[in-house]
């Protein structure tokens, strides 16, 4: 299709579709897509929606866009900062980006899908992630080679400590700080176990009580982010990665001084 | 070639518990309930490929590229099956290969270097965390890698931005 077909948008309507765009491109860096994917959605959503062209420029901290249409264009900034991990979210907005591409969707059909998107509550309830994040863990421990005593001290450590970190962060509580007290308490909890407890391998309890703190989604998007060339986004989920496993370390440190056991 | 049912065994295992492992972390990144289950099959395929090139002497950043590397193509697979993006997949598979003790380590090991007390123990803390800090990344690199796989070579688009 060519351009000439396409009549260009008054700046209104530009000012309606750089909004949705805008706010897709932000609820899939909040939660968890890598940078290619946020352009890529974002440069669809706008050109389906009328627009000639889109750029876009994916920050560490903020999205930065462009529509154009015709001899006409408006640029939006946007502050993001990253709330977590939501898969059902990022599928959400691939799904609408699809519908929206085949002619599905009008503008506000758009807006009230997103403010759907975005109220939509988590599919699983509180108690039922930290029992499969307990569970999850002491996988990892029997990966790792422990037995079934470290498996049931690894369930327990990280199952609570899970509950600690849902606690925390509901409370706004700086997230490096949330990471380190939950390691603290998850691996306070696998360093009595390692003390008192029966066992060869009763030292795996230690690391895998704090996996459930791995930044893994930080380091696998750094990984991809570079790879594909955006340095800059790369570099910084790089760091974030680092220091969360920092955190994580510090915790477990602290923990095995205060029970008074030591190696990993 | 005959495979020793012993192996089988082991790897069986492995694939359960990796498998596990996907489906807690599918739950904790809110995964939609239709695509749990290509999580746990992708997290146990992946891992248990893994841990089986290991056992016949592989290395692990090599393992892991091959064990990430078909995650990437059963998430490309479950994304086209299921109607989701391939991340839902991939990810919470991935997770099953972070070298997370790695990582540990080698933050571990920067707290007790600040410790030391002499230029020889010293000396072997920083070889420790340059070893860890080495495998974490390397391995961090095979995943990424590896689940970009199918991308990387069957679907070079030329870019729409």
């Amino acid at each position: 299709m060519s351009d000439s077909l396409i009549q260009p948008l008054p700046r209104e309507e530009l000012r309606d579709v750089i909004d949705l765009a805008l706010w897709s491109g932000q609820l899939l860096l909040q939660h968890g897509a890598e940078a290619q994917r946020v352009e890529e959605t974002v440069h669809r959503l706008g050109t389906a929606l009328g627009c000639n062209w889109m750029d876009i420029v994916v920050s560490p901290n903020g999205l930065f866009v462009s529509t154009i249409s015709g001899e006409e264009f408006r640029t939006k900034v946007r502050r993001v900062v990253s709330l977590g991990v939501d898969m059902t979210k990022v599928s959400a907005i691939n799904r609408l980006t699809r519908r929206v591409v085949e002619g599905e969707l009008d503008r506000a059909q758009v807006r009230s899908e997103l403010e759907r998107i975005v109220s939509t509550p988590t599919h699983y309830p509180r108690w039922l992630v930290v029992l499969m994040v307990g569970l999850a863990c002491a996988a990892f421990s029997q990966l790792m080679g422990g037995d079934w005593a470290v498996f049931g001290a690894t369930f327990l450590a990280a199952g609570t400590g899970m509950a600690v970190r849902q606690r925390l962060s509901s409370h706004h509580f700086n997230g490096l700080l949330v990471v380190i007290a939950t390691a603290l308490v998850a691996g306070g909890l696998a360093a009595l176990f390692v003390r008192y407890g029966t066992g060869e391998s009763r030292q795996i309890a230690l690391a895998a009580s704090v996996l459930l703190l791995v930044p893994g989604v930080p380091l696998i998007n750094a990984a991809e982010d570079l790879i594909q060339g955006h340095i800059l986004i790369g570099l910084a989920r790089g760091m974030t990665g680092a220091l969360i496993s920092l955190s994580i370390a510090l915790g477990l440190w602290l923990a095995m001084r205060l029970v008074g056991v030591s190696g990993l | 070639m005959s495979v020793d049912p012993a192996i089988l065994w082991l790897v069986g295992k492995d694939a359960l518990w990796a498998g596990m492992a996907a489906l807690g972390f599918a739950i904790l990144f809110n995964v939609p309930v239709r695509a749990l289950a290509a999580c746990f099959v992708n997290g146990a395929l992946g891992h248990a490929l893994r841990s089986l090139l290991m056992h016949y002497g592989l290395g692990i950043e090599a393992a892991t590229l091959a064990g990430a590397a078909l995650i990437g193509f059963l998430g490309i697979a479950s994304a086209r099956l299921w109607k989701a993006p391939a991340p839902v997949f991939t990810i919470p598979g991935a997770i099953t290969l972070v070298p997370g003790t790695f990582a540990f380590r080698t933050m571990l090991g920067l707290l007790q270097f600040a410790a030391a007390t002499s230029s020889d123990a010293g000396g072997e803390i920083l070889w420790n965390i340059s070893f860890n800090a080495t495998k974490t990344a390397l391995i961090l690199a095979a995943i990424a890698v590896g689940i970009a796989t199918p991308t990387l070579l069957f679907d070079r688009r030329k870019p729409v931005v």
